[in-house]
């Protein structure tokens, strides 16, 4: 179910509320019935507040459906305990955030190393494949840079190899591009392109952009919570 | 230059931190001080029975009240395995070197049985044999009559010597009270030194002179009426030495003397001892229930802190969560920066009481000088200190451990 593996996803009558029961609730989601195979590249459009975000994080497990049920590989996983969740966000996910979410103390090594480093991988090892995966980003020679000596486009790749760190089959981007310029958005792009190509990954990507969301194959397009359409090219 | 994004954050957790270590020093420092200083005294002072020339002390209620003095020491003198029997009778007097008074401690001893009950380190502060004249103090208590001659000799401590220029020959009138008319002359044959590490000013001018002539001066020999008095203190009993350590020998004499004395206190300085080291514990306990409110404040703030750092760094916090790490990584980091605080606390802490005393033993007023001095930095009950305190730095961090785990991943990373 992890480990380079692209597990088959669906998502059946899923809800997600907001809200106390007896207050104001908002209805983030309301039933998503959807699927999404292995090595899928997939765009999510839609407006703001339309639940691009709230589908993202219940696939990608760090958020949990108020109704409904999230599977990979036919395996019941979306309302397991958060320890759970957690070791297969662990394994089987790499996200890449529209703000990067570098931590900001360690250095553009360190933080490729961390998800490895949970995962107990012998230091060598990990420190070997998170000079190559920052090599293969374009970033060999800034692996002792902090975040803030980064430029914004040079963090996102930092973000992107770090989500290749424990060679998930699930790579979910939300808004990639959001905080970049025209070339470094382009650049950003093409690397999630080939990484997802190289790796036969499943990519989900959200994004309000149709330019970014047409380098997709897939295309899902979401309205008050809904799938409004899902369109696949041939 | 690019200024760095998390700097001024950085600098404020630097602060918060700089806040808790400063709250954890001062609440440790307390406790240092309390235990190094009371602890060094009863050490002192503990050393100090064991060390004294006597082994049982016959005392009685209120002020100077045994009686009989005199004759109490014979008849305890002839208990078996009894050395020596020491009345002794402390009463503040003044002293008229020049024309204005002195107060001074007097004592009065029986020159003989005196020596015999010092201890090595104070048998070398006293001329032997000690110049006091009779060494019975029999010729002028004369059978309780007090009509005998009386040698009018005392000895004067070093201080006192010095301070008021008297010199070994002189005559010194000595008076029961401020009252110069009331006055004897006395002539000093000999001074005597006053142990370095002594408590407090009243070993340092003082004056030691015969029983019965101290008995007279301040009334405490014979009643208006014409009543024997003939009062003291104590009795400070010595054994002869192969009895010293036999605690049967010990128990026995004490019994016996009991038995003569039965409305007066008799107990062995080993009781004291137990006494004195169930008053040290009574003693040791408060200050740590003293110091306990400031080590409270400490931790209060040590978790303040902690659980402050959670929620300012609530986005670091989520987005570990977010990448999959376990939740016992984030707890085992806030644990370990809460137990980092609380070691360099304590160590800051364990320092700055040392420092303290040391400023107390250079700068305080004589007795907290004298204290302080004494003061004993017992490594293991400094070590056993910093190791409850770090203990429990944990429990004080368990509340941050709480929130960090609590943080909604995707509210933090919104």
């Amino acid at each position: 179910m992890s480990n380079g593996a692209s597990p088959t996803i669906q998502l059946a009558g899923v809800e997600r509320t907001y809200g106390r029961p007896d207050a104001d609730r908002v209805l983030a989601l309301r039933g998503i019935d959807l699927a999404i195979p292995p090595g899928e590249y997939v765009s999510v459009e839609g407006p703001s507040g339309c639940g691009k975000t709230t589908l993202l994080n219940l696939l990608g497990l760090l958020d949990a459906p108020t109704r409904g049920d999230v599977r990979w590989d036919g395996q019941s996983v979306g309302s397991r305990p958060d320890r759970e969740r957690a070791r297969l966000r662990l394994e089987g996910v790499g996200f890449i955030f529209q703000r990067f979410y570098l931590l900001p103390t360690l250095t553009a090594l360190e933080n490729v190393e961390l998800p490895m480093r949970a995962l107990r991988v012998p230091r060598p090892e990990r420190t070997r494949r998170a000079n190559e995966l920052l090599s293969e980003v374009g970033l060999g020679g800034r692996t002792r840079a902090y975040p803030h000596q980064l430029s914004g486009g040079e963090e996102q790749r930092v973000a992107v190899a770090r989500a290749l760190a424990n060679r998930p089959g699930l790579l979910l981007a939300d808004e990639p591009t959001g905080e970049l310029d025209s070339a470094n958005a382009t650049a950003v792009l093409d690397l999630l392109d080939r990484v997802r190509a190289d790796r036969d990954a499943t990519l989900v990507l959200v994004t309000h952009n149709p330019e970014v969301a047409r380098r997709a194959r897939r295309h899902l397009t979401m309205l008050d919570g809904r799938i409004a359409s899902d369109r696949r090219e041939e | 230059m690019r200024r760095p994004r998390g700097w001024r954050p950085l600098r404020h957790v630097r602060l918060q931190q700089v806040l808790a270590v400063a709250a954890i020093a001062t609440a440790v420092a307390l406790p240092v001080v309390l235990l190094s200083v009371g602890g060094g005294v009863s050490s002192h002072e503990l050393a100090d029975l064991e060390n004294a020339g006597y082994q049982i002390v016959v005392s009685a209620a209120g002020e100077h009240g045994i009686s009989g003095a005199h004759g109490l020491s014979d008849r305890i003198q002839a208990v078996g395995s009894v050395a020596a029997a020491s009345p002794v009778l402390s009463v503040p007097i003044d002293a008229f070197p020049g024309g204005g008074a002195t107060p001074v401690l007097a004592e009065g001893v029986v020159p003989a049985p005196f020596v015999a009950t010092l201890g090595p380190a104070e048998s070398s502060l006293f001329p032997s044999p000690l110049p006091l004249g009779d060494p019975t103090d029999r010729t002028h208590f004369d059978n309780g009559t007090y009509a005998g001659p009386a040698t009018d000799d005392v000895l004067i401590s070093s201080p006192l010597a010095d301070a008021d220029h008297i010199a070994v020959g002189a005559s010194l009138l000595l008076s029961p009270g401020a009252n110069q008319s009331l006055g004897t002359e006395y002539r000093v044959t000999g001074t005597f030194g006053v142990a370095p590490a002594a408590l407090g000013p009243t070993g340092a001018f003082a004056v030691v002179l015969p029983l019965s002539n101290l008995q007279v001066m301040t009334g405490y020999a014979l009643s208006p009426s014409g009543a024997l008095i003939d009062a003291a203190d104590t009795v400070e009993v010595a054994l002869v030495h192969s009895a010293e350590v036999q605690p049967s020998t010990l128990s026995h004499v004490s019994s016996e003397i009991q038995s003569m004395v039965p409305f007066y206190g008799v107990s062995s300085l080993s009781q004291q001892a137990q006494q004195l080291q169930a008053a040290s514990g009574v003693l040791t306990g408060f200050y740590l229930a003293l110091s306990s409110v400031g080590l409270v404040v400490g931790l209060l703030f040590l978790a303040l802190v902690l659980v402050r750092r959670v929620e300012s760094g609530r986005r670091a916090i989520g987005i570990r969560r977010a990448l999959g790490l376990p939740g016992r990584w984030i707890a085992g980091d806030i644990l370990a920066s809460g137990t980092a605080l609380a070691v360099v606390g304590s160590v800051v802490g364990v320092a700055g009481g040392y420092l303290i005393v040391a400023a107390l033993a250079a700068w305080g007023s004589s007795a907290v000088q004298e204290a302080a001095r004494l003061a004993v930095f017992v490594p293991s009950t400094l070590a056993a200190l910093v190791a409850g305190v770090v203990a429990l730095s944990l429990a004080a961090s368990a509340a941050a451990v709480r929130v960090a785990l609590r943080v909604d991943i995707t509210e933090a990373l919104r």
